[in-house]
């Protein structure tokens, strides 16, 4: 267990939500990616992708993102789409 | 069919009736019963049915699109834009902002999406309009061409500039500052209410601002451009089918030296490719709409359709009218529209070179 992993993102729903990501993402773009991956400085995620990319963490998780959420940093990294699903699940751990 | 969509595939049919020539021809179209039509929730149907929307699947959607294209491109091309607002609205808008413009957009209100400019069409990310907060109210300045459906339009879903990335807000037509100049007599489609539209120190409430504000552009085009590709692409399966009815039952009645058009070799192989165009359209757009229903991810799959389609919309037209020849060939007549019609499809929503660019670079991240 890593000293930084934090109460929020060390639980088991933070790590389902990361692996689901993860693997949706190495799938598509062929290219081993980790959680703190800058997706878009590395150029993983095109724009056409970007807006998939959305929808599958909808999709897969139950959540709407909107109005102030829809923002790049909330997706530049697994890690942040990660925090981003669980505050908008409010915390539930399931 | 399902049953689900009789009535609305009917009450398109009546509204257009044979009148889709003389709608051409006049750059008009009546714009009461278009108006009509929108209050049965037609021109958006995929709206959900808490905002007085059909709540039509993306399929069923594409079979009244197709239905609508088959007889009137015009129609079909309004009923894209209103589809494409009301999704950006859908996808990019507060609870409050859904109930306000999507009621609207389903009761008989008119709209359009305002993405080209002068300097930017096929490369939006040049786009020169800019939107900003200004205390409780946004600032619009900018010019836009090219905005289907304008001319009728009461709201204008606008992209413009935000800060270091892009925004989209919905503008009325009637604010002050905001002039709508009809594009007069395009090659195709020319009912559809093409305008030049300017803004001029448009001041608007800060609420007319969606949500995603400050993305980048391309995040906030592509869900648009992705429903009206699927749009259009479906619109030109209705134009392969109009083609291949007027082609077919000429081929199977007029005669030359003695034998049926039909039984011409030469013919013949133009009708075959055409039903072959028609099928394979459907069922790429199926896939496709498939997709979309299911939440699997398909913008790509959305510009390879539309690409396919519209490519083969032209093709199929230019078959039809070589066919009917004589009997085709001026304007009111079903295939010289599609042949217009047709081309135009291969320009809007991403023209082919720029759907093309787009899959060879799928190609190479899938295949290489």
């Amino acid at each position: 267990m890593n000293a930084s992993v934090n109460e929020t993102t060390g639980t088991p729903a933070a790590e389902q939500v990361r692996t689901t990501m993860l693997e949706f993402l190495e799938e598509r773009t062929r290219q081993p990616v980790e959680a703190d991956t800058d997706l878009f400085a590395s150029g993983l995620v095109s724009s056409m992708f970007a807006m998939e990319l959305l929808v599958h963490l909808e999709r897969s998780f139950g959540v709407a993102v909107a109005g102030p959420d829809l923002k790049l940093d909330n997706f530049r990294t697994v890690e942040a789409m990660t925090e981003l699903v669980l505050r908008l699940r409010g915390g539930a751990d399931d | 069919m399902t049953d689900e969509l009789e009535e609305p595939l009917a009450l398109v049919t009546d509204v257009v009736g044979d009148r889709a020539g003389e709608w051409d021809r006049g750059g008009r179209l009546p714009e009461e019963e278009v108006r009509w039509l929108g209050a049965k929730g037609l021109l958006c149907a995929q709206i959900p049915p808490e905002f007085g929307g059909r709540g039509f699947s993306s399929e069923e959607n594409g079979r009244l699109t197709a239905h609508t294209g088959r007889l009137c491109s015009s129609l079909r091309s309004l009923m894209t834009s209103q589809g494409m607002a009301a999704w950006t609205v859908e996808r990019f808008g507060s609870g409050a902002q859904q109930g306000r413009y999507l009621s609207q957009l389903t009761s008989g209100s008119l709209t359009g999406v305002a993405f080209s400019e002068p300097a930017a069409g096929s490369d939006l990310s040049a786009i020169s309009t800019r939107i900003s907060a200004e205390g409780d109210t946004v600032l619009i300045e900018g010019q836009k061409v090219w905005v289907t459906g304008a001319a009728y339009a009461d709201l204008l879903v606008v992209f413009g500039r935000y800060g270091e990335g892009a925004a989209a807000a919905v503008v009325p037509t009637d604010a002050a500052g905001v002039a709508v100049r009809p594009i007069p007599d395009p090659l195709g489609c020319r009912a559809a209410g093409h305008a030049d539209v300017s803004f001029d120190g448009v001041r608007i409430p800060a609420d007319s601002l969606l949500g995603g504000a400050g993305l980048p552009i391309e995040w906030l085009v592509t869900s648009a451009l992705t429903y009206g590709r699927l749009s259009v692409a479906w619109g030109c399966v209705g134009i392969l089918q109009a083609c291949l009815s007027a082609a077919a039952g000429h081929a199977a009645v007029r005669e030359q030296s003695g034998r049926r058009l039909v039984d011409h070799q030469l013919v013949a192989r133009h009708l075959a490719e055409l039903l072959v165009a028609e099928q394979a359209a459907v069922r790429c757009c199926e896939h496709a709409s498939r997709c979309w229903d299911r939440g699997i991810p398909m913008a790509t799959s959305a510009v390879l359709t539309k690409h396919f389609a519209a490519t083969n919309a032209a093709r199929g037209a230019a078959s039809a009218v070589q066919v009917l020849g004589s009997a085709g060939a001026r304007d009111g007549e079903t295939v010289a529209r599609a042949y217009r019609d047709a081309k135009v499809m291969e320009i809007i929503e991403g023209s082919s070179e720029i759907s093309q660019l787009l899959l060879s670079e799928h190609a190479v991240s899938v295949w290489s």
